[in-house]
């Protein structure tokens, strides 16, 4: 066990020198900048003045300062993006039953599925906006989208990948196609599905963040863009760089970390390794 | 073995499986004769092709004979199977990786709905049956490979099955483990009294264990011998040694055809 | 009678989806889609009309084709080399280079807009033609998001070898170049396509969307939002289906490709 621990904190330590000399990259190109360019700020600013900014109470627009900006559209663009999720989510899932259930459905489907992966479907975010007219919906919409193909594969393979010879014990008692279901299937593509949910996350908010630069109602897209025009502080922009860089790889942690809620025997194979 | 009344009627089974190039049809099964009494202790041996899981998954009624009638109880196989009369044992432990010990001896009970205390009650009969009472609690991945098999064992026993059915369950184990195994389920059968059909390609294996040995030869798949097994019982590994073990295991492997 | 059904099993496979495929379009043609969605033809013109569109502008919509598949293909060829590049490093020193690598799989969490931006920042001094710095920033981008997933599967290439195969090597007394050449490098082949088909249509997304932001304004995707601004749809429209062949083209080539590559290996 200690010697588990001192591992796993080696581990730790080796990720924080990465870390630790990509700040030092960053700081050694900022210095450069600083040198040469008339605004650096708008090219590679010190990751302290960055710092600063977020705790600087200077109003950079509408009584609200830089990070005020920052975390209230954080918040617009994450309930969208979540809200796609879950919808993208549910039904990925669901088509997944109904093709496993259905020949002809996943016959019908299969290929389709295989071809929206080969899409580039944030690109298709304008028209969106253009046939549902609403930002909202189409944030929604586009978030759902992207969720739904990898939760649906993943899902997919998740319950093709069921050994035979379980299905034959559950043939074998004669259990109805219910507890098949219940007892069987749906728990063993769990990792399956949430591998799939880790992709999407991240997916789901960068469509949102995306869907956000089309139009100035809202969100850290539509601030990313002001930001970028210079009709708000430069620095907006960087936080919003760090932030939902920050918010990306939380979603994936966060999936990881309800994967292990979920899944009491995979926290017990971590413990013994 | 007391004379106890037929339990499985097989007559003139064949199974084919079309070819998947599209060429001529596989006869896993041809022509297969077989009577199994109430009790008894069967081995369906042979090389790999010869069609002995074919059998079994047909007596389970996993598999759709082409021909023939297999009868359990005067019942089909598929009436047998509805009324879970069956146990069936793999050759992996075919154990839910997100479910414990006790759990996975729970499915096949949940499965019929049977009520919480009688499921706890025959879980913890189980697991001092195959001797894992300490070990409930665990997940499969934290047990050996010959602890995995005996809580598949369990499972296949937990619903008092009358016949169980074994499709090379100890053949990915290590030899000690194995004899400790074989020891175990006659110690088992004893008990229980159950009807068992036991998959294996290992002569010596079905020798030990069996009262008859079905032999099977392949292409096509068919039964090329019964050989009673008639060392009396008890039996314990040092009959491995004697002469008649010695002669039996001669005797089968010299009834293979075309091998 | 069992021939006849397998048949019939693989016409279904062909057959269900071409009829879907035919279904949708009728209804889009035949406006029933509109009606359903709530949309109008103006938003979401009818398939005859957008294929008009997109012959008569053909060589406008060819030249925005060719730089959107310029900065895609070659930030996918550049990052991936790169990736595999960097697992290599990784491997030769595992301990720092496990590390390394999970903080460079951090990034694929980090959304392209943020970095797409900062690129054409930086690249504002490379050249004074806008065309050709917006294109090292867009090819950047892609590159970017490439490296990330090459390093990460073909390190798990080089590292999740077959039991004992490197023991054989060993006792071979194969020096490290022969171990890499003969064992690592053939491992990592299908894990190449993983990384591919993950890459591939992210080449494509990342380069729609860093072109948003790019200084010159050219490449598909950015057309697809000219023409909305403009309310052009039918032209936005004809992009649109400029991407989906984009899309589908580098796709099945890749599975070509990789059904060259990995022939006699098994799926």
């Amino acid at each position: 066990m200690t010697r588990a621990n001192k591992e796993k904190l080696t581990d730790i330590m080796v990720i924080l020198v990465w870390v630790a000399g990509l700040i030092i990259l960053w700081e050694i190109g900022a210095t450069i900048i600083a040198q040469t360019k008339r605004t650096p700020a708008n090219v590679l600013p010190h990751l302290s003045q960055i710092i600063e900014s977020v705790f600087s109470d200077k109003m950079v627009s509408n009584k609200q300062t830089a990070w005020q900006i920052v975390i209230s559209n954080a918040g617009i663009t994450l309930w969208r993006a979540g809200l796609g999720f879950l919808i993208g989510v549910l039904t990925g899932f669901l088509l997944a039953l109904f093709m496993r259930y259905f020949k002809a459905v996943e016959k019908t489907a299969f290929p389709y599925l295989m071809m929206i992966q080969m899409i580039p479907i944030l690109g298709m975010a304008p028209i969106v906006l253009a046939i549902t007219k609403d930002i909202n919906k189409s944030r929604i919409m586009i978030a759902a989208i992207l969720t739904f193909y990898p939760v649906a594969t993943n899902t997919l393979a998740g319950l093709k990948s069921v050994e035979k010879e379980k299905l034959d014990l559950m043939h074998s008692l004669a259990a109805s196609n219910w507890h098949i279901y219940t007892k069987l299937l749906l728990p063993s593509c769990v990792p399956y599905l949430f591998t799939g949910l880790k992709i999407a996350a991240p997916m789901a908010i960068t469509a949102s963040i995306l869907v956000d630069t089309l139009q100035g109602s809202g969100g850290l897209g539509t601030m990313l863009s002001q930001s970028l025009k210079h009709a708000i502080s430069i620095y907006v922009f960087w936080q919003i760089v760090f932030v939902s860089a920050f918010i990306g790889i939380l979603s994936y942690k966060l999936m990881s970390v309800i994967e292990k809620l979920y899944s009491p025997h995979e926290k017990a194979k971590a413990a013994k390794s | 073995m007391q004379t106890a009344e037929t339990e499985i009627r097989i007559k003139g089974l064949c199974v084919t499986f079309p070819d998947k190039d599209g060429g001529e049809d596989i006869h896993a099964l041809t022509d297969v004769n077989l009577d199994i009494k109430q009790g008894e202790f069967i081995s369906l041996l042979g090389p790999s092709g010869c069609g002995k899981t074919t059998l079994l998954r047909s007596i389970a009624d996993l598999q759709r004979p082409t021909s023939g009638i297999i009868s359990v109880k005067g019942r089909s196989p598929h009436e047998i199977r509805l009324s879970q009369k069956y146990g069936i044992v793999f050759q992996s432990p075919v154990l839910y990786d997100w479910r414990t010990v006790r759990r996975n001896i729970c499915m096949p009970m949940e499965v019929i709905g049977l009520p919480k205390k009688e499921r706890t009650r025959r879980v913890d009969a189980m697991l001092e049956l195959v001797g894992l009472t300490k070990f409930g609690k665990k997940y499969p991945h934290q047990l050996s490979g010959g602890m995995q098999q005996r809580v598949g064992i369990a499972r296949a026993l937990a619903l008092d099955p009358e016949i169980l059915l074994m499709d090379e369950p100890f053949s990915a184990l290590d030899e000690f483990t194995k004899e400790k195994l074989h020891m175990d389920l006659l110690d088992i059968w004893k008990k229980t009294n159950k009807t068992i059909l036991f998959v294996t390609h290992n002569i010596q294996e079905s020798v030990f264990l069996s009262d008859r040995i079905v032999v099977l030869s392949p292409h096509p798949g068919r039964v090329s011998a019964v050989v009673d097994a008639d060392i009396p019982r008890p039996r314990n590994l040092d009959c491995k040694g004697t002469a008649e073990f010695s002669a039996l295991v001669n005797k089968v492997r010299n009834s293979f055809e075309g091998v | 009678m069992k021939n006849i059904s397998m048949d019939r099993e693989k016409i279904s496979t062909i057959l269900y989806p071409l009829m879907f495929g035919v279904f949708v379009i009728a209804m889009w043609q035949s406006e029933a889609l509109h009606f359903l969605m709530g949309a109008d033809t103006f938003t979401l013109p009818l398939p005859t009309r957008i294929f008009t569109i997109l012959t008569e502008n053909l060589p406008k919509v060819l030249l925005n084709t060719k730089a959107t598949l310029m900065v895609a293909v070659g930030g996918l060829v550049l990052g991936s080399l790169l990736g595999y590049l960097l697992a290599i490093i990784a491997s030769t020193f595992p301990k720092w280079g496990m590390g390394g690598l999970s903080v460079v799989s951090a990034f694929n969490a980090v959304p392209i807009i943020a970095i797409a931006p900062i690129l054409n920042n930086l690249t504002k001094d490379f050249s004074r033609d806008p065309n050709i710095r917006s294109m090292l920033a867009k090819t950047l981008v892609v590159m970017i998001t490439c490296t990330v997933s090459m390093s990460v599967n073909a390190y798990r290439g080089f590292t999740e070898l077959k039991p004992f195969s490197e023991d054989l090597m060993h006792s071979l007394a194969a020096n490290k170049w022969t171990i890499f050449t003969k064992l690592k490098v053939p491992n990592s082949v299908p894990y190449i396509f993983t990384a591919l088909r993950v890459s591939v249509p992210a080449s494509i997304i990342s380069a729609m969307v860093s072109e948003y932001f790019a200084e010159y304004i050219i490449g598909v995707g950015r057309m697809i939002r000219e023409n909305i601004v403009l309310a052009q749809y039918a032209t936005a429209w004809a992009y649109i289906a400029a991407a989906f062949v984009i899309g589908i083209t580098m796709y099945v080539l890749l599975l070509i490709f990789e059904g060259i590559c990995m022939k006699g290996r098994r799926a």
